[in-house]
């Protein structure tokens, strides 16, 4: 039994993305991502001198302000903020820039579903574009569940209303490998799998949340190529106009 | 918190020097004549009353919302609208999160008295129940990139926002005549804000102890001015605002200047903001016509995910072992019998 998406999507297809990096002149890193209609903008002041009070001096420390489109910052967007830092610490290299701290500032432009992954995408843009080191991009994506129990990807704002459950799930994103299939266990560090971070509204089965991480799992595919033909296609223009 | 103090920009002697000596020949560091503007872009949001101003490196965004609230006890009739500024953390380093600097409340006291005081916003329409009910209009601006003079990009992006407002349609009805039913888009048309003229402000800089004068000065020339001053006027010649708040003393010829130069320009400026809002307004019920036609379903091309189904191989060996079991039986059943 298929289901009928509003504007004609199938359950598992993705609204069109866009990105652009570098739109900000005083940031250090900026960038704009949409899908679809949901659009974040996002900026990153590079490493600022001194941590504060209750953080470790031995690491970096990362501090994350999120504005909301109108109206007084409440808990939800306190809720987005400590989310979005524990999701940055665990993808950036704490280790190279000791006692400091970085800022990233998400503003929220327009809402429409699935606003949590879209500010999560568009703070790695930002970081990217800043040259703060991370370890890998941290790729996020929302997956609801319907009554009859199939799994929607990237639902908008009435879809999210309608769905009994839904899941912002954040993975790492997937490598690209020059080496043949067999050898991918190989030397060096080993690659990271598994879920960074789980949010979960509403309430599901256990078989039914596998079943959401599963599709969240192998949307990270087409999300990473569509990162890496982004910063590939910036960095080219840059080299030219160089 | 000394760190943080740490972090903050500061200009250099030398690049302050060099700003004001080249003042002195008339010269600005962007290659700009004295009384030249950056480039104006102005871009609308999805929604009705967002806006999206770029005046050459300040970006600004307005977002206008409505509510229906009961009016003030003074004002029955009237409806009221409200300013309120962000200076995000993003567009400086220097700009705190939390509660709003001096400089902010400025900005927002500016365009508020050029809205309200000269009346530019047509508050009696907004009246839906005398006593009652009004219109509360709510002007939100995020100042997003501070390359300098921020109060003309904010107040060109609240008057962008409120041009293409459009707040809910709603009727006057029930028994007593004293319920309001408000019409969602879907049902009847929303309706535009009535607005009467534009007022405009330019902001002007002052160097060399008020000598020089310099209009829209970028973030750099605003750290070495030694004075400002805001004029706001509109298109038929009036001047809404003015404000000079303290530094150098400036003589009367130059503040007489300043206002002839502001009311030069308030035209040129009303022409592209109108121009701006009605290439929208156009774009926006082109849009409408094509949707009529074909049933709601936009061209949407995201990429599509493939998942590899999992589950079923592991119901068929379930289904595979279950048969082996039963010809082995069948089987065995069979020797039996023919053994006999």
């Amino acid at each position: 039994m298929e289901i009928d998406r509003v504007d004609g999507r199938t359950p598992n297809q993705l609204r069109p993305l866009a990105c652009s990096r570098n739109i900000l002149h005083r940031p250090h890193g900026s960038a704009s991502w949409s899908q679809g209609d949901t659009k974040v903008l996002a900026a990153v002041y590079g490493p600022k001198a001194g941590t504060k009070k209750n953080e470790n001096a031995e690491k970096a420390c990362f501090e994350v302000i999120w504005k909301p489109k109108t109206g007084q910052i409440g808990k939800v967007e306190k809720e987005c903020e400590m989310i979005l830092k524990r999701t940055i610490q665990s993808i950036c290299v704490l280790t190279v820039n000791p006692n400091t701290t970085t800022s990233v500032i998400i503003q929220v432009v327009h809402d429409d579903g699935s606003l949590l992954p879209c500010a999560i995408n568009a703070a790695c843009a930002a970081l990217v574009d800043a040259g703060i080191p991370m370890k890998h991009l941290a790729v996020a994506i929302c997956c609801c569940l319907a009554d009859n129990g199939y799994v929607v990807l990237d639902p908008n704002k009435l879809e999210e209303k309608k769905m009994s459950a839904f899941a912002y799930l954040v993975f790492p994103n997937t490598t690209l490998s020059v080496l043949p299939e067999g050898s991918s266990v190989a030397e060096g560090e080993p690659v990271e799998h598994g879920i960074i971070t789980s949010v979960t509204h509403g309430v599901m089965s256990v078989d039914d949340y596998f079943l959401c991480v599963e599709n969240g799992h192998a949307a990270t595919a087409s999300l990473s190529a569509f990162f890496r033909k982004n910063f590939q296609q910036s960095q080219r223009d840059s080299s030219k106009a160089g | 918190m000394e760190g943080r103090f740490a972090n903050l920009w500061r200009l250099t002697v030398n690049e302050s020097k060099f700003v004001e000596s080249a003042l002195q020949s008339e010269l600005r560091v962007d290659g700009r004549g004295l009384y030249d503007y950056r480039k104006l872009t102005i871009k609308f949001g999805k929604e009705y009353g967002s806006s999206e101003v770029q005046l050459g490196q300040t970006h600004v965004m307005g977002f206008v919302t409505a509510q229906l609230v009961q009016p003030y006890k003074d004002r029955p009739n009237e409806g009221s609208f409200s300013i309120f500024t962000e200076y995000s953390p993003m567009a400086d380093p220097s700009f705190e999160p939390g509660h709003p600097g001096e400089s902010a409340v400025e900005l927002g006291r500016i365009i508020d008295r050029a809205l309200r005081e000269s009346r530019a916003v047509d508050t009696e329409s907004l009246c839906v129940l005398a006593g009652k009910l009004v219109w509360s209009v709510r002007i939100d601006l995020h100042i997003l990139d501070n390359g300098g003079n921020l109060v003309d990009a904010a107040n060109i992006a609240a008057l962008a926002a409120l041009m293409t407002y459009r707040r809910p349609d709603c009727t006057v009805g029930g028994e007593s005549s004293q319920e309001v039913i408000i019409h969602p888009p879907e049902e009847r048309e929303p309706l535009p804000l009535i607005i009467h003229h534009l007022p405009i402000a330019f902001t002007f800089g002052f160097f060399n102890k008020g000598s020089i004068l310099v209009m829209d000065p970028t973030y750099v020339e605003e750290a070495v001015m030694c004075g400002r001053m805001t004029v706001t006027v509109n298109a038929n010649g009036d001047i809404c605002a003015i404000q000079k708040p303290g530094e150098e003393g400036v003589n009367q010829s130059v503040v007489l200047h300043c206002l002839r130069l502001a009311s030069s320009r308030a035209a040129a400026t009303t022409k592209i903001i109108r121009e701006a809002v009605e290439a929208y307004n156009r774009e926006r019920s082109s849009q409408k016509v094509k949707r009529h036609h074909t049933l709601a379903k936009s061209e949407v091309s995201g990429p599509i995910v493939v998942v590899r189904k999992r589950q079923q191989q592991k119901k068929s060996s379930g289904q595979e072992k279950a048969a082996e079991i039963h010809f082995w039986l069948w089987l065995w059943w069979l020797i039996v019998t023919f053994w006999r």
